[in-house]
Formats: structure tokens, sequence, C-alpha cells
């Protein structure tokens, strides 16, 4: 049978791992070096130092608008309505004159970054950020563009980059997925597609808008018995599944579906305590925000503290970033709780001592244009825009390459997607042409045949 | 690694040291020669497909094909350690001797050869190659000519294979057809034996999940059981195949390959859900019920239109084309823009059928000629011409006048994009350049369009109807004033008004809500997209019309040439000339953007026989046909290949859609060639093919596990017993519903939700959602249908489990087995009555005194959710 090997099985087959497994909690982690040892990932290329062993992607859906966020241009301003020969570049709309953002500027951290008065939180933990002002992608359309952003191509086959992570890397929790998409229930998509990759490295959906563990995995509970009433079920289920293991003989799927039974048991308990952001104190519920985004940031920590490998977290509200109206208004309404958040998770992920090895990236499909569409709005830009990364080894406090006079296109230190999935593989241990996946004839790669690490912005 | 390194150096020098100081000269050439003569082959047959140099990267980092690669090791460390052949790791992976990683995967070599490894090793691991030499030795890895491409063995001409009588008397009675004396000749030259025939109930079970693609009652088994003449398997395999069930099962195997969906993965304003795919997929089952031959089949899918011999009815399978998987043209893109989609699209059909149905990759080609297999770049955009030149409809299922059709399947997409820019103007939102002139020039040709299409289809008004959607826009959803919304400003809907023009799905998270999936209706009219924040969903009527829906009519193809019109450097046309072919040009690194010598239209050379160009319309037929007539050995190989992987849960080639020179080789390439030169003589039949499978003693072997086979193939490559299998998702959906008795068996119709707790009819009319999945499908390894799928991969996750414990699904069907064995007097009775209705046969003595002993804790539907969670219920022995 081609079966896939659980991360259990594959422990208990190279023997010695069985204790690590059988005895810690369900949701304690094994080691990295264990995991290599154990070849759990598929990563074959030469080990980089690893600075990082978690993604968490703060993923902005319809592209948030870097010109009053993360890159003031004050030219803008001076040629306020006027449409420069510069600024002729083709979106997917028409676009008129220039519109000046009305947002503040300040200075902040060790180096004045800066910030917007959008996002004071975020502003505080700056020196913990390093922000790209000059990412540029291919497609100035919502779904190849986030095609782009999450796998690296605008097809609708390829698998993201939490596909391509686990693949490589493995997970450090059997009993969780190792890729979980928070806030997109439904699955589907590129946040979540394992494309060509073996499904076992699909993202799983969670919806986060309401807290309660029971609305978050469907199923949890079981409605007709209690655990002890399920229990005794689950004893009769064994006895069964054993005594047919013992007139069928030895067999991968038939043991390794035992233990995963057991594993499920158990699992509906301790996940509902994971899942459950309702028991963190009441000051760091505070600090996140009950939003569906406060509630999503706050459950990829209580993730990632059980290692799960990569958790996309999306802002609320589908493809809500995309202002092409109204874009001042909809931002201050719209910034307050993600400023919060995310902040929030940076914070709280340092003094956990986990902000080392967790990469925070933050970043839509593409950026928005300087000059105005309907008066009061901003076209698709995916010649330049905005993304941060904290942690993971990423410099912090530094502002990292440059848009034009009017923050149109990237100029100075530009980085492609491609670069910026490269840099992050990179923090994570694999060379990014060496994660490769054998598919229709060929070896694929989450950066095709791009993609450049980005020294500068390492620490 | 970086540790060991240093110090393995250091001892593979004192160890060539040694040689050197007590070998003679002539010793060290005989070892090389002995590498050259008994090694190396080895290492280029076996080892350099997975391990060379040429390779980005090298399975588990390891190199074979260079000297120095051989010496590094890889992932696993270093793989050999001269002169000590029970240290080095290369030798333990090649002896199987390690549980994880056994190569080759295609089967364990030779003792003999295992034994010259073992010398090679233990007289120092000579290695006389020098890099250059090393990449000589692998001339297959830096391309092929044309003439070494004809060479490669599954282009060759099929013949029937003569088979050696079997030489041993021991097992002279095991062979029951052809088929058993190839693979009891593999085995017996690795002193392998087969397994013994498995137990009746096995067989009968196997064959109901074969043939039917569920697990058979409790009945069906007693009917098998107590038939004790010699021919009941073979009365049972007979009747099976003509059972109309059988074509659910054997169509849902083929929509892996043909990747149906009734929808797209964004399924926006221009590239909407597909309504009538479900006639594609009622027509495979009726087709493959009625043993259509294989040839025929995959002609019909890619060319009924154009076939002379096709009835109207089998327009239906053009779903193959005219459902498959494509992008929304956001027509307000550039020229170059919006020719890079349509070429994806195009990629996509020339990806589906070269892996598909001649298991070859062409993919590649896009951007440069291929670099191990001997296809080029013209052979790809040859190929694309013809995809350029076919345009997706939605044609009538009834008969009307040719020339008539041709025009409003002209005008239908005409319609479709005027419609879509001329809602695009209107809405608020948008600013256009020369918007007012704009309005003014397209409405006007709607118009004109309207006029003539009411003219023309006069006399088929359910034509005219079809069409009305175009200039009689439904009404929008006005989204009712929100509370919140009235006090704000802006109200704080989703997107912004501005995002209007953008169709609902176009955030493809939002289209995966329940209710907003509810809005997809509006994105069929391409001039009617709702306010993506409308709250109130249609009623659910109004949604299942949309995204299915039974019109008169089949998403199909017809002939047509597609160009891009960027003359309005604003907004971009896509131009249709009906009867009119296009030849690509060749596309530099694949950038649309970049295009060189324009190619004709034709089919690969490495496989053509003669001419490669095509010479009717859109060549389409000429594709269909020639796969048939110029390259008949490899489209054989590809389906037989696939039907004994559907048989065995294993192809002879297990990378099925790759029989390139990427893929794995046969590993019993004299059975694929015999069974598929028979396959042809047979008139391509399926069920010839099934019976002959099923009635040999290969497959009705005994999948039980033996401890001395494992040992020396653990992979079963060689097939000394069948496979034990897990049920894929469909087939263990249908057997839980059916084992709860309340299994709908009415075949054909709209697709329904599989998600849905009270939907029990089988799971091949689930909703194939190229966005999103059904839960249970993603749950259990459903391949992704945005692209031709391979194989299924089989995991076991928590989920899983999770879903047969709780879910409201389970539960049901587990109270209504209960409510109906509850009938039955006494608990004993009630008991048998529980294990006959869901694992078909009575319980043991034991099993019953557990059951009731379990009774005084546990209620009868408890028990009932416990036997539908076993492992006996999922498992295929």
């Amino acid at each position: 049978m081609s079966l896939k090997l659980t991360r259990r099985q594959m422990i208990e087959a190279l023997g010695g791992g069985v204790g690590v497994v059988g005895l810690a909690g369900l949701f304690a982690s094994i080691s990295r070096s264990e995991l290599h040892a154990a070849g759990l990932g598929n990563y074959a290329g030469p080990r980089l130092p690893a600075k990082a062993k978690h993604v968490i992607m703060l993923y902005m859906n319809g592209g948030p608008s870097q010109l009053d966020m993360f890159d003031p241009k004050p030219a803008l301003f001076k040629y306020a309505g006027q449409r420069p020969s510069a600024v002729d570049l083709r979106t997917e709309r028409t676009t008129g004159g220039l519109l000046p953002s009305p947002f503040e500027f300040k200075r902040y951290g060790r180096n004045g970054v800066q910030v917007s008065e959008l996002l004071p939180q975020l502003a505080s933990v700056i020196d913990e950020i390093c922000v790209i002002r000059s990412m540029y992608t291919f497609n100035p359309t919502h779904t190849p563009g986030r095609a782009l952003f999450h796998t690296g191509s605008v097809l609708a086959t390829r698998p993201s980059m939490g596909s391509w992570i686990t693949y490589g890397l493995g997970t450090e929790n059997e009993n969780l997925p190792a890729f979980v998409a928070l806030g997109n229930a439904a699955g589907g998509g590129p946040q979540n597609r394992s494309g060509f990759l073996p499904t076992e490295y699909q993202g799983v959906g969670f919806a986060v808008a309401d807290p309660d563990p029971e609305k978050i995995i469907p199923n949890l509970r079981n409605k007709n018995v209690d655990p002890a009433g399920q229990r005794t079920d689950m004893d009769a289920l064994l006895q069964l599944n054993q005594n047919y293991s013992a007139s069928f003989g030895t067999d991968r799927f038939l043991e390794g579906r035992i233990k995963s039974m057991e594993s499920a048991y158990r699992m509906q308990f301790e996940a509902l305590d994971l899942f459950d952001i309702r028991k963190e104190p009441e000051h760091i519920r505070e600090e996140y925000g009950t939003g569906a985004f406060g509630n999503g940031c706050l459950l990829a920590r209580r993730l990632v503290e059980a290692g799960v490998r990569y958790i996309n977290v999306d802002y609320p509200g589908g493809q809500i970033w995309d202002d092409h109206r109204d874009v001042n208004d909809n931002l201050r309404k719209r910034c307050p709780d993600m400023d919060q958040a995310a902040a929030a998770l940076i914070r709280d992920l340092k003094r956990r001592g986990l902000l080392d090895e967790t990469l925070v990236v933050w970043g839509g499909e593409f950026g928005r244009t300087p000059v105005s569409e309907s008066g009061s709005g901003r076209d698709h830009n995916p010649y330049g825009f905005t993304m941060f990364v904290a942690g993971g080894g990423f410099r912090g406090g530094i502002a990292y390459g440059n848009t034009d006079e009017f923050g149109f296109k990237a100029e100075q230190n530009r980085v492609s997607m491609h670069d910026l999935h490269a840099t992050l593989l990179n923090q994570l241990g694999m060379d990014h042409t060496k994660l490769t996946y054998r598919y229709a004839g060929r070896d694929f790669r989450l950066t095709d045949v791009f993609g450049e690490v980005v020294k500068d912005i390492l620490a | 690694m970086e540790i060991c390194m240093p110090v393995r150096r250091v001892t593979s020098g004192l160890i060539i040291a040694a040689v050197f100081a007590w070998s003679p000269l002539f010793a060290q050439t005989t070892d090389n020669d002995f590498f050259e003569a008994k090694i190396r082959p080895v290492l280029a047959q076996k080892c350099y497909g997975c391990h060379n140099s040429k390779m980005v990267a090298p399975k588990a980092a390891l190199v074979l094909d260079t000297r120095e690669g051989l010496a590094k090791g890889g992932v696993s460390g270093p793989a050999l350690v001269p002169g000590k052949p029970e240290e080095s790791r290369l030798l333990k992976v090649l002896s199987y001797a390690d549980p994880l990683v056994q190569m080759p995967p295609s089967g364990k070599l030779p003792e003999s050869v295992l034994a010259d490894f073992e010398q090679w090793i233990a007289r120092g691991a000579a290695d006389p190659r020098t890099s250059a030499s090393a990449a000589a030795a692998s001339p297959q890895y830096k391309g092929m000519s044309l003439e070494q491409g004809r060479q490669w063995w599954a282009f060759q001409p099929l013949a029937a294979v003569r088979v050696a009588e079997t030489p041993t008397a021991t097992f002279t009675a095991w062979p029951k057809t052809k088929i058993d004396r190839f693979v009891l000749d593999k085995l017996q030259s690795r002193k392998l034996d087969p397994s013994p025939q498995a137990d009746r109930r096995t067989l009968v079970t196997r064959a109901y999940v074969d043939l039917l693609g569920y697990k058979p009652s409790y009945e069906e088994v007693q009917q098998f059981l107590n038939d004790r003449s010699p021919s009941a398997y073979e009365k049972l395999i007979d009747r099976l195949l003509v059972s109309p069930h059988y074509g659910e099962r054997w169509a849902r195997h083929w929509m892996d390959v043909a990747r149906y969906g009734d929808d797209n993965s964004t399924s926006e304003a221009t590239n909407p859900p597909y309504p009538f795919a479900w006639r594609y997929r009622d027509w495979m089952i009726e087709a493959l019920n009625a043993d259509v031959p294989y040839d025929r089949f995959i002609k019909l899918q890619l060319a009924a239109d154009l076939m002379p011999s096709a009835t109207r009815d089998e327009l239906r399978a053009l779903g193959y084309l005219g459902a498959a998987p494509m992008y929304h043209h956001d027509l307000r893109l550039s020229g170059d823009v919006i020719g890079g989609f349509l070429t994806d699209d195009w990629d996509e059909r020339i990806d589906a059928v070269s892996r598909g149905v001649l298991g070859i990759s062409m993919g590649c080609a896009r951007c440069h000629d291929h670099k191990f297999d001997p296809i080029t770049q013209k052979d790809y955009y040859a190929l694309m011409g013809v995809f350029a030149s076919t345009v997706r409809v939605e044609r009538p299922t009834f008969p009307v006048d040719p020339k008539i059709e041709r025009r409003y399947l002209w005008l239908q997409r005409q319609l479709f994009d005027m419609a879509y820019s001329v809602n695009l103007l209107g809405n608020e939102g948008t600013t256009f350049t020369d918007g007012a002139e704009k309005a003014v020039k397209w409405k006007a040709e709607v118009a004109s369009l309207k006029a003539e299409a009411t003219t023309l289809l006069a006399k088929y008004p359910q034509l005219v109807q079809s069409l009305e959607k175009f200039w009689n826009p439904p009404r929008r959803i006005v989204p009712p004033p929100a509370p919140a919304a009235a006090a704000a400003p802006a109200p704080a809907a989703p997107r912004s008004p501005g995002a209007a023009p953008e169709p609902p799905a176009a955030s493809a998270t939002a289209a995966l809500t329940p209710a907003s999936a509810a809005l997809a209706p509006a994105a069929l009219a391409p001039g009617a997209v709702p306010t993506p924040a409308a709250p109130v969903p249609p009623p659910p009527a109004a949604r299942d019309r949309v995204l299915s829906s039974s019109d008169p009519f089949v998403n199909a193809v017809f002939e047509a040439a597609q160009y891009v019109d960027a003359s309005d450097p604003s907004y971009t046309f896509i131009v249709y000339k009906p009867g009119e072919a296009r030849n690509m040009p060749l596309l530099k690194a694949g950038n649309y953007a970049a295009p060189g010598a324009i190619v004709p239209r034709g089919f690969p050379a490495v496989l053509s026989k003669g001419d490669t160009a095509f010479q009717q319309g859109s060549g389409r037929l000429e594709l269909a046909d020639r796969i048939f007539t110029d390259a008949p050995g490899l489209a054989a190989r590809v389906i037989v290949n696939r039907v004994w992987g559907w048989h065995f849960g294993r192809p002879l080639v297990t990378t099925p859609s790759d029989f390139g020179t990427q893929g794995d080789k046969p590993t019993h390439p004299e059975l694929l060639d015999d069974l598929a030169a028979r396959f042809v003589e047979h008139g391509w039949s399926l069920k010839w093919l099934n019976k002959e499978i099923m009635l040999s003693a290969v497959y009705q072997q005994s999948s039980k596990p033996r401890p001395d086979a494992l040992q020396a193939d653990e992979a079963n490559a060689l097939l000394w017993r069948q496979n034990p299998r897990r049920l894929d998702i469909e087939a263990y959906r249908d057997t839980l519903v059916r084992s709860a008795g309340v299994l709908d068996e009415q075949i054909g119709g709209l697709p329904g939700d599989l998600d849905s707790d009270t939907y029990f009819r089988r799971a091949i009319y689930g909703r194939v959602s190229r966005a999103r999945a059904a839960q249970v499908l993603a749950l259990y390894d459903f391949p992704e249908a945005t692209q031709t799928a391979p194989d299924r991969d089989v995991t076991i996750t928590t989920l899983q489990q999770i879903f047969l414990m709780n879910s409201a699904f389970i539960q049901n069907l587990a109270e209504t087995a209960a409510k109906a064995a509850a009938t039955a007097t006494g608990d004993a009775e009630q008991i048998a009555m529980l294990y006959r209705r869901i694992l078909a046969r009575d319980p043991t003595a034991t099993e019953m005194r557990a059951a009731i002993e379990y009774l005084q804790k546990g209620t009868l539907a408890r028990y009932a959710q416990v036997l539908l969670a076993t492992n006996e219920e999922i498992f295929l022995p």
C-alpha cells in the first residue's frame, strides 16, 4: 500500500523514538535535532544555520496602502492632484491625480523608522520590525497576486509557502496539523493549498471569529456521550481493531490508525484547552484585542508554543484592504485592531522568548497607487509596496529599500516576492534552490527559477 | 554531518593508503575493471535517475554519478566505508536492511549483484571515474535527441510478449492467466513465492469495491459464498461488470485524471461555475457502463463536436475541455496580462492531455526544450495552437442547424464579454478612459448583437432565452441598509463599494463561506455582479439553479481562433474568429510579451509517424486521432498501467502520469507491454482489462503479510501478494452509508452537498468544487481538481478520527443502523443484525460476548458507531 507513514510511525520505525513520543505530553514538542535525526522533513539540501522554526503570516487580503502606513511621500503634497509622467504606470483601473496621505508620520525606535499615526502600537515595537518598503510583484489583480504572494506563482495550482515549509521541515507536533490557516475555515485558496505536494501538507483552516474552541474545530466534542462513555466506546473499538490486526497480521496502516484513534481521543480534550484563548489572562486578551484578528493572533501564539510550524492569520472580512474608494476613512476604522493585535503578538512572543525562533510576516498581495481612484481611493499597485518581518533573525528597527518619489515603484534595493520567500526559507535553515519536489517530470520550487536571499535585512 | 566529514575523510584516506601499500598495480586495475563491469552499470541503471549531479536537488542530497559524490555521501552521512561492507550505508540500503530506506525503490537487487557490491567495497571501493566520464555515463540526462527519444521504451510499438514456460515445478498449478506467468517468473528469479489465494469473503469484497465502489452487503456476500460452482468467481465478475453502478466507480477514477470540477478555483465573473459539468460526469458513467472503447472514450472528450460518428448526446463528453479549470480574465488589464492568462489556460489543456492521456510531461517545454525528455518547445507551441483555436461555450443538447449554431456560439461569447464590459462601465466606482464614449459604443454593440440574435435564432426560442441575461441583466441585489451602516458615513461592508465590479468570489476567502457562496449565482450572468456585501443570500433553490442547472445545455467547446485585441490602451478585448485556427508563436521563456517564430499546429515530433502538422480546423480531431494512430503503444501502456494501479493500489509504473526519463520504469515491463498489446487487440475494452486482471492469480492472492517476503520486498514491487488497501473516500463514504441501509442508488443528476449530514447519494454525485473541496473529501486525500491528478495519497490523521468519533453524519448513520437492528428481539439478535449490516458478517462468539457486555454500559447506536469506525470497515484486505 502506498502509505504515508505518520510522524509517530516514522519515529517508532527508527527505534528509540518511541519513548520520546510515548512519554511526552500530546502537545509537547520534540526537539529539532531529534526531528532531523528522524528524517521527518523532506528538505534534502544543505542545512543552513536555522534562526527560526515557525512562521506566522499576517495576511492583509486586498492590498493595504503603504503610503498611509509605512512609506511617507511629501512629494504627494507638492504635486497633489497633478499627474506627472512618472506616475503613468498602468494599473487595474483608470486613475487620476496624486492623492496625498492625511496621516502624520513620525520617527520611532533607535534608527528613527517612520511610521504613520495609524499604527501607534506597531510604532512602539518598531525596533523588532524590519520594514521592507521596496517590495514589488508581477500582477495587478487580486487572485493572481494573492497566489503569487502565498505560492510564488500566479497559477491557481501551486503549493503555498506553508505547505512547502512543512514539507521541508516536518512537524514538531504530530497530533496537530503542522500548517494551520486561521480565519480561513472553509479552506481552499492559496493560503492553504498544498497543490502537488502530498495532502498531509495542506493547511487546515479554522474559523476564529468566535473564540469557543467547539466553534473553531468542527466535531471537537461528542454531543451524544460524556468522556467516560466515549472511553468505553473507544475501548470497544480498540478491542475490535486489535482482534482484526491479530487475524490479518502486521500492517502499517492498521497499526497507524489504531494509534491515531487514541491520539484523537486525547486530542479532543487537549485541543479544547489549546484552542481556548479564553483561558488566557484577561490582560493578555485585552492586549491583543478581542476581535477576530486579535483572537487569531493570540491563538497563533498558542499554536507556536504547541509546535505548529506555519500559521496563516487572515485579517477578517475577505478582500477588505482593497480601498478603491474612501481609503482614509476605511484605514481609520480598520487599522486600530490590526495595529493592536499585530503589535501585541510581537511583544508577547518577545516576552516569552519565542520571537527569535518565529518569523512574523505582515503584508498583502500588493500595495496601492499614489494616484487616486474615484477621487478618494487608491488602485492596486504591484510596482512598489511595503511588507514587514519581525523576529526570526531579521534586523529589527530598520526600513529597507525605497520607492520612487511618489511611492509608486520600488527603486532602491528592490525585493520581489520570490526574494522574500528565499529569505524566509533561509532563516528556516533551507536553501530555497534545494527545497524541491519532483512533479510532472521536473523539480519544482517555491521560488520557481527566481529569488535571491536578501542578506542586508538579516541580523 | 559537518563534524563527521573530516573524521571520515581521515578514515578513508587511511584505508586507501593501506590498499596501495599491499596491492600491486595490476590489482588496482582489476578493481577498476570490476567497477566498470559490475558496479557502474548498476549505478547507472538503478541509481542515477534520482542521484545525479545534474539535478538541482538529488534525492537525499546523494550524488552517485560522480566519484566525488559517491565519496561524499548524502544526508544520512557517508555512503561508503571502503574495506568495510558491513559499515557501508550503501550496502545496507541496497540490501533492504534499513526498514525506512530501501533502494532502489523498484525492487531489491538480485543477491548476486549485492554480492558484487559487497566484494567491491571490501576490496576498497575503487572508483576510476573522472568528472568528465561521469557526465558521459548518463547521457540521457542532458536531454534526448529525436532519434534517441524514439528508442525510449514507452514509445515502442506494442507486441504480445512470449513468456517462458514456468521452470519450477512448485507452482505449475498457480498461474491462472498469462499475467501470472510474468509475475511468477520474476518472483521465482528472486526466490520468492506467491501468496495463496485469498479467502472467498475477501474475494467478493474486493470485487465489489473494485467494480462497483462499495463493499458488498451480508446478503451479497452470502450469495457468493453459497455458490459452490467452479465458475462462481467468474460469474461474479461478469455480473458486477454489467451492473449500472460499475460506471460510477470507474468514472470517478477517470475524473481524477480528467480533473473534473463543477466550478473554478476563483469562480469570478469571467470564469464562473460550470452549471452543466454534471452532464459530462453522467456521460462518463454511461460510456464506461457501455464499455465504449478507450480510444473512442478519449477522442469524444477531445473532439466529439468534430467526429462524424458522434451523436449530439455525446457532446456531453466535451466537458473535458469545456469545464476545464481556467482563470479570471479582467479585461481592464493590459493585452500582455490577458494574453498571459489565456496561455495559462491553454497550458492547462496541454498538461491535462500530455500527462493524463500520453503519460508525458510537456509543461517544461513552455519555457525551454525539455531538459530530459525528447520534447521541444516547438512541440509544445504546436499543441498550444490547437487550444488557442478551441473556445469554451455552452452548447445546446438539442440539434441546431450547424451554421446557425456556430453563429450562436460566437454571439454567446461576444455578448458575454460585452455585457461584462458594460457592467464594469455602469459601476460608479470604476472610472474609465473615454468612459462616456465607450458606454455609447459598447451599449450600441450589445443592442446590435441582440438584434442579430433575436432574428437569427427565431426558430430556436431556447437559444434566444439563454442569451437574454446579457441584454437584460437581472437587477442587482441591493444591500438592505444595515442599522450600523446607516449611522456610519461609509458602511462597514467587507469591501468598499468601489470594489463592486470585482465579482463576488474575487475574494477567494469570501466565496468560501456558505453565505457568500450563495452569492455565486450572480457571477454566472456577467452583467449582473451583485454588491458583494449583500447580506441576504438568495433562497437555496436559486443558488442550486445557478451553480448547477438542468437547462438543456452542456459545457463544451467550439472551433474558433482566439486573439487578444490590445488596440485600446485602456481596455483589452478577446477576439473570437469562428471556424478559423490560430498558430501560436513560440513564446520565449514562456513570456506572452516575447513572441518568436510561428509554430504550425501539430503533433509532438517524437511520437509522430510522418508529418507532424495538423490540417483541419483547430487540429483537435487530428490530435485525438493521432494519439491512437501514431502513439497507440504509449496511450495503451498509460491507461493499462492506471487500471492496474486502480486494481492493486500500486501501478506497474509508479509515476502513472510520467513515462518519461524522470518517471519510474515499470517493475514488470514485459507484463505491461503484453497486457497493453492484448488490451488493444481486445478493442481497447476496459471491461476486458478489468476481467483479465481480476481473473489472474496475482490479483486473487491473499494480501496478508509474510515476514520472509516483507524482508525481501517490503514495497511489494514483485507482487508476492495483493496489496492491502484503504478504501478511498468515495468507496468509504458509500460503504458507510450503505451499511446504514440508506444509500440512495439512483444514477446521475445534479450535484449535491457531501458535507450535508443527510446527503445519502453516492459520493460521485457530490459537488466537486475547485475552490473548496467538501470537507469530507479534503479530510481523506481527495486530489485537487485544478490539475490532472496522477494518484492519491493515503494519510492517517487525527482529524479523520475526530470526524468518525463525533460528527453528526456518522452518528446519524449509526442511529439509523441501530434502529433497524432494534427490530430484532434480544441483545444477541440485535448485535448479530448490526454485524451483518455493517461488517457484512456474523459476529464470532467472542465478539458476541464482548458486545453483549458492552450493552450493559452503552447503547446499540453507539455500538453501531463503533462498528462503523473499525479498521475492518475502512480496510480492503
